[in-house]
């Protein structure tokens, strides 16, 4: 038997990378900001964290609120929304065996802006100022939106059968979005004055106060990411097509649903916190297929690592390069995300199997 | 459906913060008189806010709120405005953004009150995190909304007399330049023009009620009776001319490059009343869309206009 | 005696609502190799999809004697192992990464492939001399060796039948003789059942141990190659002129011309 030739799987090289971008993006968005921090002293107060230690750092308490309460959360959110987009991409684009997948696909972006643009009409209706504080009510909005258009979707699949292939769905998830998205433009040309808020949000933004948006998303993370991550397996075996999947012991069809609705919630959830941040979803899997192989059981992984890593630098970006003002997230992704991958793709072209 | 996008979220920008320029018919700030006017007792606490000591440090991110502090005598005490406060000219700028705010940049200033008109992105909660008071002067719906805010930054700044008597010359001046326009049997109908693509404002807006002092009747009433659309409809082009306005008001002669002569040369509105007369009037961008001290030069711009009208 | 490998009685399966299979009888009995013919459109693919559990169908379907619609699905894949006209190559993957799909029956749901996996795959990829190819994209390889790993999959499902729509079709035919002599030597080798589906006459006859002539979802012929490869038959079914020669091992058909 020839040697040396292992079965594909993630191989500890990667995963210690993907943990090692993961720790630079942390360091990086916690040392940097708008407000020059001494190193020593973020460290020390990154210690002083830990219950029981209070050591003394040299920080105002208004730097040492500066850090723990603006630019922690922010980082651990830029990771975990990058992490959440990067998987569900990656398990749409096994699903739908379809490299365009991203995780607004089924209808969850225009779901969600939808949701968004009719609280902040309803807002500016009630109280004529479209920027008037807005409650939990957009979060919220975004995430049943999403979902009901995702669900809208899946009931508008079955019109090709019973069996919801792929392609049905996807066409299905085409026309719920033309729909919604209508509904949306109309809704803001109604409402000329909600325009800036809902640009705003469309546009994606990662700007947090304290630990309650990360506290909204971590659970439907770990979710998303323990059923995601458990059909690693089906994901390859799906790549054949559903047909030969079946003949092979699989239920096509279950893995199909339980993916489906672990990343729409997933995104769901990502979306109702931070906006509509594109191209994280589809780039930072296809990098780590052209990467690290095609199979999914290195692909899925690896994505939440380097996707949140990706991310949470892109946030840092966000909030350092346009001087005193925020450069909306969803600009920086698309800025450097593209050519990056451009350059990855030509790479892979040429590099042997 | 792109420019009309574009078309409308100007319009809103402008609405929000104003475009660039100034205008030296303005009011005149009051003079930098330290801390004399009126010893103000601190704490002082407006609405949730409660401050221990005078602000020294305040940072606006408004346009309107900066104008507002300025003419009551805070200015002083400012020690950053954002980019869009273009008005007074000697303002501290800087690069600070009120449209996509950066909490730590706006930190690294150490203010000790924080004046903004939106709360956009949760800024006011991540300056709450930081315990910076913030004070919000959100945009006025009349001249009642825009006494109110002044006086607010007033006690909050310890210039309660000065914003006090900023307020009654506000409103004796413009009860007098309202009064020295004569009465008209039949009143005169308006159209107020945000941006080229006809988005427009109804009575019910600020805008509004300034035209409704002196009895103009905004013909883009109809097109949102119950202000269903927020009062910023979109007229057609058709609606428009057929209802046939006196006047037309234009605040977009700097975004958007408007005129007297871009409007007439439309095509189908050369039976508009207010075209065949000429009655066309272009506004400070500016000016139109804030609501601070200088509202007088609105009012005494629409004034001047009506005036010129032949009963 | 024990139960036929496979039993098939009055087999119907419409698609789209037009009925493809319209009462078909078939029995293959342990280690036979059985092939079903006919024209274009005769249902032939659709009846194989339809034993292999694949297709919804009304009728009888038993393997071994359990119904093939009774049978989870894992055990089934290791019953029952298919080859499809066109296999799907996923693009990028390696070649022994695409036989250890074969062994997806056993590995448990939220575990890993183990050594005997390992072992079964590189034990079949080696009998079908693509153990060289392991390491190699399966879209780079040539069809006849692209066939032989499609074979590998298969194989390494560990069942004792074989359904194969059409395995020469898309090969030279230096490569649909090689094809045909690896099924016959592992069909001894490992004991199995055989059904395939065979389009080109010229050679079906010689491997096959009986045959099945499908025409417009009916079994219109059946028993051993001599009995129903017959000119009459052809004439009538595939509307073809030929001679039927008796070779050494079963008739060979060609073709001729008026």
């Amino acid at each position: 038997m020839t040697p040396a030739v292992r079965p594909a799987g993630l191989r500890a090289g990667w995963l210690a990378g993907g943990i090692a971008a993961v720790l630079v993006a942390l360091v990086a968005g916690l040392a940097f900001g708008s407000v020059a921090l001494p190193p020593a002293g973020v460290a020390i107060e990154l210690l002083n964290l830990v219950p029981g230690v209070h050591l003394h750092s040299g920080l105002s308490p208004r730097e040492v609120a500066i850090l723990t309460e603006l630019r922690l959360p922010r980082v651990v959110l830029g990771l975990l929304v990058g992490g959440l987009l990067a998987l569900a991409g990656a398990a749409y684009q096994g699903v739908f065996r379809n490299p365009l997948a991203d995780p607004h696909l089924l209808g969850v972006a225009a779901g969600a802006g939808l949701g968004v643009t009719l609280v902040i009409s309803l807002r500016a209706g009630a109280t004529g100022d479209a920027t008037a504080n807005l409650p939990i009510g957009v979060p919220a909005a975004a995430f049943a939106g999403a979902l009901l258009a995702v669900g809208l979707t899946w009931l508008l699949g079955a019109a090709g059968g019973r069996d919801r292939s792929p392609a049905t769905l996807i066409l299905a998830g085409v026309a719920v979005s033309s729909f919604l998205a209508a509904g949306q433009t109309y809704l803001m040309q109604q409402h000329v004055e909600t325009l800036r808020e809902v640009y705003s949000w469309l546009l994606g933004r990662l700007a947090t106060a304290g630990w309650h948006d990360v506290l909204i998303v971590l659970p439907y993370a770990v979710v998303t990411a323990v059923i995601v991550l458990s059909q690693r397996r089906e994901l390859d075996v799906l790549t054949v097509g559903d047909e030969e999947a079946t003949s092979l012991g699989l239920h096509p069809q279950r893995s199909r649903y339980l993916l489906i609705v672990a990343a729409s919630l997933g995104t769901a959830a990502a979306v109702s916190v931070s906006g509509l941040i594109g191209f994280v979803g589809i780039i930072v899997p296809h990098t780590m297929r052209l990467l690290a192989g095609p199979s999914y059981r290195s692909v899925l992984p690896l994505s939440v690592l380097f996707g949140g890593a990706f991310l949470a630098l892109a946030d840092l970006l966000a909030r350092t390069a346009g001087g005193q003002a925020e450069i909306p997230i969803g600009v920086i992704t698309a800025f450097f995300g593209a050519p990056f991958f451009i350059v990855v793709l030509r790479r892979g072209r040429g590099g042997a199997s | 459906m792109r420019p009309m996008l574009v078309a409308a979220l100007a319009a809103t920008t402008l609405l929000i913060t104003g475009a660039c320029g100034g205008n030296d018919e303005a009011t005149e700030p009051s003079g930098s008189t330290p801390s004399s006017a009126g010893a103000a007792a601190y704490p002082v606490t407006v609405g949730a806010l409660t401050l221990e000591k005078k602000p020294e440090k305040i940072v606006s991110l408004s346009a309107t709120g900066t104008e507002m502090l300025f003419a009551i005598g805070a200015g002083e005490q400012v020690t950053a405005v954002d980019d869009q406060s273009t008005y007074p000219t000697d303002a501290p700028r800087t690069n600070l953004s009120g449209l996509k705010p950066n909490a730590e940049a706006i930190a690294a200033k150490d203010p000790d009150l924080v004046v903004l008109s939106n709360d956009i992105d949760k800024i006011v909660s991540q300056l709450d995190k930081l315990k910076i008071p913030v004070f919000l002067v959100a945009a006025a719906t009349d001249l009642g909304g825009t006494y109110q805010e002044i006086g607010d930054l007033g006690t909050l700044t310890g210039h309660r007399t000065e914003a006090e008597a900023v307020n009654a010359k506000m409103k004796t001046d413009i009860d007098k330049i309202v009064k020295d326009v004569p009465a008209r049997n039949k009143p005169l109908s308006y159209y107020y023009e945000l941006d080229p693509t006809l988005y427009t404002v109804t009575s019910k807006t600020f805008v509004g009620s300034i035209f409704s002092l002196f009895g103009l009747a905004n013909v883009a009433d109809a097109a949102d009776p119950d202000g269903a659309r927020g009062g910023y409809p979109q007229l057609s082009a058709e609606a428009l001319v057929k209802s046939d306005p006196d006047t037309i008001f234009l605040a977009d002669t700097k975004c958007c490059q408007q005129s007297v002569q871009t409007v007439s040369a439309r095509k189908g509105w050369s039976t508009v009343a207010a075209v065949k007369t000429k009655q066309i009037y272009p506004l400070d961008d500016d000016i139109a869309s804030r609501w601070g001290p200088r509202t007088v030069d609105l009012v005494r711009a629409v004034a001047d206009a009506v005036a010129k009208v032949p009963s | 005696m024990s139960d036929p490998a496979i039993k098939v009685q009055d087999l119907r399966v419409r698609l789209d609502g037009t009925r493809i299979v319209d009462g078909v009888d078939l029995d293959v009995s342990r280690g036979e190799w059985v092939t079903v013919i006919g024209p274009n459109g005769a249902g032939k693919s659709t009846a194989l999809r339809a034993i292999g559990g694949l297709l919804p169908f009304t009728g009888t379907v038993e393997l071994n004697g359990t119904p093939v619609d009774r049978l989870h699905r894992r055990e089934r894949a290791k019953t029952i192992a298919t080859v499809t006209q066109s296999p799907t190559v996923p693009p990028a993957m390696h070649v022994l990464d695409y036989a250890l799909l074969g062994r997806t029956p056993y590995v448990p749901p939220l575990g890993r492939e183990s050594a005997t996996d390992l072992a079964a795959v590189e034990e079949v990829l080696e009998s079908l001399d693509v153990a060289r190819f392991a390491g190699r994209r399966l879209e780079t390889l040539s069809g006849g060796e692209r066939q032989r790993v499609f074979l590998a999959r298969a194989l390494a499902q560990g069942a004792g039948i074989l359904l194969l729509d059409e395995p020469t079709s898309a090969l030279d035919i230096g490569h649909q003789q090689e094809v045909l002599e690896l099924i016959d030597r592992l069909r001894a080798e490992r004991a199995l059942t055989v059904l395939t589906t065979m389009h080109d006459l010229t050679t079906a006859g010689e491997y096959a141990d009986r045959m099945v002539l499908l025409a417009e979802g009916t079994v219109v012929a059946a028993g051993t190659a001599r009995e129903v490869l017959t000119e009459e038959n052809l004439a009538r079914h595939y509307r073809v002129r030929v001679r039927v020669i008796e070779g050494d091992h079963g008739p060979l058909v060609v073709p001729v011309r008026a």
